[in-house]
């Protein structure tokens, strides 16, 4: 059994389904973009994988480490190493970040220097995303992902209203936390990453790519090719790029 | 006379305690005085009874005066009792930096106790007050009947905490009015975290030219309280500010909580806010807010918000790692936290310390 392991995966939200039959897996150390028109249930499948409420897995399987990732809590998730990057975090008033951040680690210079690094520490004595920039709001999912070091990273379009200083600064923390700088086969940290902008392809190198388009997996391939096509022929043409529209997929490495 | 044994600990969850550096101390055991002092000069603190003969303008000009004796069944009561209480005098530009500590002790089950206390600051004093009213044991049966006047001269400061921490079979009705003279600031900040049967409150502030009135309350409504409390601040002066906040979160109990601004000059600025927190389907949260605009060059607004805690903030930090019940209670703190302007360091750490200790373990 590998590190996450997605089968036949079917998702409603509303009543209405959004994943309609996905496979995907996903090996330790290991980094995947997912590529996807808007509307496709990229942010579905990952809301599903963190556990959050309104997914309703009506068939398929997930399974992480080994375990049955459906049958446990959020919080549960959490603990067992899964965590996500808020594409549009909430704000919560009178929570201070460094509150949080307290409950995520009892290291306070740690929670210092991780701050410093993401140009938050003047954010550590305010309430929870309220008042923060797009931009902040995401250096501060990273900087609480940093510090719960999770071993799977779900990154919900990471750089989307970020400018482009703050990119570099965000991509450079998402670097470190899965251990780019060690050689491939030492590292353990994995992370699925969501991007519509395809500029933190710029600053890190992915392992493999999905499509994903109207809730099916259409491809993998090579990150920076297929965001090539996409970026040349649009999400429909790269359709018809997959011949076989529904194939298996599993990371492409072995 | 027979004292019973007051629970030191029952003080300290009023803030009076000894820990604390204060510039004087008032004590009520139901109609007795335990204790009386001031540390400062320019600062007086002694019975009404005594300073009815010292300052003869005490009981000719102040007492009853912005609260009426016919106000209500209360305070006729009141009225008709030899009064019990403290006045409270800072003189002409002495600024007093430690807080005042009073309490108010309810020793007799079965009984009304009755206090009235008149709070005088001149012209440029400053004074911040703790006050603390407690049962002298969790289970008395009774009434408290308090009534607080209290007249802030020009330029004057004054910081009112209040801290309640009653039982689950008294009631309670403080009256209270503060004349806030021109460019003085009031700032009350009310703190009710534990059980009670019943509480009715709505003190009214006058508030004169260039002065500010400003009302926060913070209230944990237990299975079985109900709380009919809110303030008024009537901005009579040009340029007279007026702000009330309640954060008012309900385990099952009442609470119906009345705000009302009223600016009939111009430059009034007034805002107000209700935040409520329904933690159990059986809890009522019903806020009234009111404004009333008697000039065009006026600006008063309010927001009002009662709901449930935010499933999207509950699943946030659940993903973080927190358990549903952490998550919960990092949430009602948070929402609890209200930080005063105003407010000096000691007293905001011992009114934050006393909302934690008192969340800690029930939720």
């Amino acid at each position: 059994m590998g590190f996450l392991e997605i089968q036949n995966l079917h998702v409603s939200v509303g009543g209405k389904e959004i994943i309609k039959g996905i496979n995907l897996s996903l090996d330790a150390g290991r980094t995947a973009i997912i590529f996807g028109p808007n509307g496709s249930g990229k942010s579905t499948l990952l809301g599903t994988l963190a556990g959050l409420p309104g997914y309703e897995i009506t068939k398929g399987s997930i399974t992480f480490k080994g375990q049955d990732l459906t049958k446990l809590s959020i919080d549960e998730r959490s603990r067992l190493g899964i965590g996500l990057s808020y594409q549009y975090p909430p704000a919560i008033k009178g929570v201070r970040l460094q509150t949080l951040l307290d409950n995520l680690s009892n290291d306070s210079d740690l929670i210092a220097s991780r701050a410093e690094s993401l140009n938050l520490t003047n954010h550590l004595c305010r309430d929870v995303n309220v008042g923060f920039s797009g931009g902040e709001r995401k250096r501060s999912e990273v900087l609480q992902l940093m510090l719960q070091n999770p071993d799977l990273m779900l990154f919900d379009e990471p750089e989307s209203g970020v400018d482009i200083e703050n990119i570099s600064v965000i991509a450079q923390a998402v670097r470190i936390m899965l251990e780019k700088d060690k050689p491939i086969s030492k590292r353990s940290k994995s992370a699925i990453i969501i991007t519509h902008t395809g500029f933190i392809l710029d600053y890190i190198k992915a392992d493999i790519a999905f499509v994903i388009m109207d809730g099916h997996v259409l491809g993998c391939g090579a990150p920076g090719e297929i965001f090539e096509e996409i970026k040349q022929d649009g999400y429909k043409n790269c359709a018809s790029c997959f011949a076989d529209k529904f194939q298996e997929i599993i990371t492409g490495d072995e | 006379m027979n004292i019973p044994s007051i629970d030191s600990q029952r003080l300290i969850d009023i803030g009076y305690d000894s820990d604390i550096a204060s510039c004087g101390n008032f004590m009520v055991l139901d109609h007795t005085i335990l204790n009386q002092s001031s540390k400062i000069e320019g600062l007086q603190v002694i019975p009404l009874a005594q300073a009815f003969e010292i300052y003869p303008h005490v009981r000719e000009k102040l007492f009853f005066n912005l609260v009426s004796a016919d106000k209500n069944e209360f305070t006729k009561m009141a009225s008709q009792a030899d009064p019990v209480g403290y006045y409270v005098r800072v003189e002409e530009g002495v600024k007093i930096e430690e807080p005042l500590q009073a309490a108010f002790l309810f020793g007799t089950h079965g009984s009304t106790q009755l206090i009235h206390n008149i709070i005088e600051l001149c012209d440029g004093a400053e004074l911040n007050i703790v006050n603390g009213c407690t049962t002298a044991a969790h289970n008395h049966k009774g009434t408290h009947i308090g009534i607080t006047e209290t007249y802030l001269g020009k330029g004057s400061h004054l910081g009112y905490t209040m801290l309640h921490n009653w039982g689950n079979e008294i009631e309670v009705f403080p009256v209270g009015a503060v004349q806030v003279g021109e460019e003085a600031r009031y700032i009350s900040n009310y703190v009710a975290m534990t059980t009670v049967k019943k509480i009715v409150s709505y003190p009214v502030a006058y508030v004169e030219r260039g002065a500010s009135a400003r009302f926060y309350s913070i209230i944990f409504a237990r299975q079985g309280a109900y709380f009919d409390t809110g303030a008024m601040a009537v901005l009579a002066g040009e340029d007279a500010g007026g702000e009330i906040i309640s954060r008012v979160v309900s385990e099952g109990g009442t609470v119906i909580s009345r705000q009302m601004l009223s600016g009939n000059v111009p430059g009034t600025i007034g805002h107000m806010e209700c935040s409520g927190l329904l933690l159990d389907e059986n809890g009522v949260i019903h806020s009234i807010p009111e404004l009333r605009g008697e000039h065009p060059d006026i600006n008063l607004s309010h927001e009002a918000a009662v709901g449930k805690i935010s499933s999207k903030e509950l699943s946030y930090l659940m993903t973080r790692g927190l358990t549903e019940e952490q998550a919960r209670s990092l949430i009602i703190r948070g929402f609890l936290d209200l930080k005063i302007e105003g407010l000096p360091a000691k007293v905001q750490a011992l009114v934050d310390e006393i909302i934690e200790r008192s969340i800690e373990g029930s939720i």
